[in-house]
């Protein structure tokens, strides 16, 4: 009888020792987070980016995302600066045909042409802040990545799965920590390593529903190697919007979506 | 030209009390500059102060959009007393500061597919980074040749386009009813670069006189007219057709007349800018492979103007009073141009941009200066430091027909979000008739203040 006690919380132990302790595997989480973007692909969100130099500097940039499902294919994206003078008009359109295969280009009016840009230039900065290309794109290819729930925490007040993931394929980062907030899944914290170090990380606050979509309104990522910061407040959001496809050509990508 | 000022003040006015702030959208910019001059024998340039104002109605179906430069141009040698304020499109030498200029000025008719544009527009066809070979509609501004950059250089031409966008597929013709003729600096003025007439006006006790050509009848037949045709695939390709006048320059020689005046010569050196109608007929495309990004184009060109050498123009090797015909100096040629560049990200902010491009023409006679292949190379690495607050620029070009190069190198750096300043270095060097050595006096540093809002 003690022998068969002990057995049973010995597996008791070890099952909640293993991933098979959580309700959900990490991708299992992952498929609800993307479930979420998927549903907030067709929007318009106005946002304000400041980025803070680690001598006190500031400086302000605000944007305008577009954002459409192009089911049978995957999204289509477009981004334009409205200010600082220097950046106005500057724009960035994507066009995924799967959640795996992007093409990208890059409107620069002082120059008056659009320019194919290497999606290799994904995990770089985005003009100058500490976001990434990759931040402003849409949902990623699940595939590309292997997911595994760590822990289970509260982050700013919202129970959390931690969620380790890591690339397949070759990026900046060799793998991200998320904090995806449980019913919301969405993310409310992000940590991203190149192998054990900590490069990069984002806290997602002011989470509101929007048409039933969770939605952050204040991103803060920080790069800890150059301990330089962004905010990125979103001013306004608009989901369930129908852009006409000409919306996500280069000929909108010159006139800057207009 | 003076009621689309008014008409601009009046905008600016309304856009500036923020009374048409959801109406308008403006924006500008402030250029302090200045010249060291590396070479004492180069002609001096001045402080320039210079501003730039973009205005843009916001409403999507019928839009007004403004571009207006002016200022002070500290690289006018003397102002000349007879020209209006504002730049026009009849002269090729036009020394005036303080100046205005409408880069570009027009009304806009949108729909989702069709946009139809009137009025002063700059185009930018083709794909290579400096020279692209089917950009031909605007003409060049080459009072500041090299030192600006290659859409600052163009003219904005009075022109008629429409472009029609569905899907995949552009198409966009242009109309351009007038000749607007490039322009060119004084004599005198620092970047004249090395000529017949430049070595004539170094000399003590000379004066050099300048004329204006005799521009061709605007009328429908001296029209220009452009078509392009695009398609966005996983190679982006275009094809272009141009008929009308060719916007690089060429010179025709007459005759050189020396006089005698007050204690000096007067020199009207008998080379005036000449202008020809060309066609041409252009491919270009865009790939993504890997990390690379790759351009392309070429174009054949028909009925295009060369000068021959200097030295068979008929210059008399002594400048003394007197009427000199001179030698025919143009030559009518085809050519085929044809140009890769690709663009390499090396590590995050720094991109390494590489450039090619050949000119062959087709029946050239040994007169000519220009080789039958004429090769340019570019090469150009952008770096951005501390999140875009430092940008550097090394700038490289050679051409290896006549061993000329030019390189430049600049850096910037970004205090707030109005303010920039930067300073950029460049040199040339080669024989004084190639593309960069005429400029081997040039060498300079010049510093720069921006101010934007």
């Amino acid at each position: 009888m003690i022998k068969s006690r002990v057995g049973f919380f010995l597996f008791l132990a070890v099952l909640m020792a293993s991933p098979c302790a959580f309700a959900m595997s990490g991708r299992d989480v992952y498929e609800k987070v993307q479930e979420v973007r998927e549903r907030g692909l067709d929007r318009k969100t106005e946002a304000t980016m400041v980025l803070y130099d680690r001598g006190g500097g500031k400086r302000t940039r605000t944007l305008t995302e577009y954002g459409k499902n192009a089911s049978p294919e995957a999204y289509k994206v477009l981004v334009v600066f409205n200010s600082p003078a220097d950046l106005k008009g500057v724009g960035f359109l994507i066009h995924a045909h799967t959640f795996a295969d992007r093409d990208l280009w890059a409107y620069f009016p002082e120059y008056k042409r659009v320019r194919r840009i290497p999606t290799a230039s994904q995990d770089d900065s985005f003009f100058g802040s500490d976001f990434s290309y990759d931040d402003f794109s849409g949902p990623p290819n699940l595939n590309d990545y292997t997911y595994k729930i760590l822990r289970e925490e509260t982050f700013d007040g919202k129970p959390c799965y931690v969620v380790e993931v890591k690339p397949k394929i070759r990026r900046k980062y060799t793998s991200y920590i998320a904090w995806v907030a449980k019913n919301l899944w969405v993310h409310t914290r992000i940590e991203y390593y190149q192998d054990k170090e900590l490069y990069r990380s984002g806290a997602f606050r002011d989470i509101r529903k929007i048409d039933g979509i969770p939605t952050p309104f204040k991103i803060e990522m920080e790069n800890h190697k150059t301990r330089h910061r962004t905010v990125l407040t979103v001013g306004n959001i608009r989901y369930r919007t129908s852009f006409p496809n000409e919306l996500f050509s280069q000929r909108a990508l010159e006139r800057g979506g207009k | 030209m003076k009621k689309a000022l008014v008409v601009t003040m009046l905008l600016a006015v309304c856009a500036s009390t923020g009374f048409a702030e959801d109406f308008l959208s403006v924006s500008g910019r402030l250029n302090l500059r200045g010249v060291i001059p590396l070479n004492n024998n180069s002609a001096t340039e001045y402080p320039s102060l210079l501003g730039r104002v973009k205005i843009d109605t916001t409403p999507p179906t019928w839009k007004f959009h403004l571009w207006l430069e002016g200022g002070w141009d500290g690289s006018v040698d003397l102002p000349a007393h007879d020209h209006s304020v504002l730049k026009t499109w009849d002269e090729v030498y036009q020394s005036t500061t303080p100046f205005l200029e409408f880069k570009e000025l027009y009304g806009a008719y949108s729909t989702d597919i069709l946009e139809i544009r009137a009025g002063v527009q700059r185009f930018s066809w083709g794909r290579l980074d400096e020279y692209p070979v089917n950009d031909l509609l605007n003409p060049w501004d080459y009072t500041q040749f090299l030192r600006k950059s290659l859409e600052d250089r163009k003219i904005g031409v009075p022109s008629l386009s429409a472009r029609v966008s569905k899907g995949d597929w552009n198409v966009e013709a242009v109309w351009v009813p007038i000749l607007v003729p490039y322009r060119l600096p004084l004599p005198t003025e620092r970047w004249a670069g090395s000529t017949e007439i430049t070595a004539l006006a170094d000399q003590p006790g000379v004066e050099v006189l300048t004329r204006e050509p005799d521009l061709p009848a605007r009328n429908l037949k001296n029209s220009s007219v452009g078509v392009r045709l695009q398609n966005t695939g996983p190679v982006e390709w275009g094809i272009t057709l141009f008929h009308g006048y060719d916007p690089r320059p060429v010179f025709k020689a007459t005759t050189l007349v020396v006089t005698p005046e007050s204690g000096k010569l007067v020199v009207d050196p008998g080379i005036v800018p000449d202008f020809h109608k060309m066609s041409s007929f252009g491919l270009d495309a865009a790939a993504v492979k890997g990390d690379w990004s790759f351009r392309a184009e070429a174009a054949y060109a028909v009925g295009r103007y060369f000068n021959t050498q200097r030295e068979l123009w008929g210059y008399p090797s002594d400048i003394t009073p007197g009427r000199y015909d001179l030698n025919p100096n143009e030559h009518k040629s085809d050519t085929i141009e044809y140009g890769l560049g690709v663009d390499y990200r090396l590590f995050e902010d720094c991109l390494l941009t590489l450039q090619a491009q050949q000119t062959v023409i087709l029946n050239r006679p040994e007169t000519l200066y220009d080789r039958k292949f004429e090769t340019l190379f570019w090469a150009n690495l952008k770096n951005g430091f501390l999140n875009q607050k430092v940008e550097t620029n090394l700038n490289l070009a050679y051409n290896p027909e006549h061993g000329d190069t030019m390189a430049k190198a600049n850096a910037w750096y970004v205090f707030t979000d109005s303010w920039k300043a930067g300073v950029t270095a460049v040199a040339f060097w080669g024989p004084s008739q190639s593309l960069f050595g005429r400029y081997s006096k040039n060498d300079q540093i010049e510093a720069e203040v921006i101010f934007s809002w």
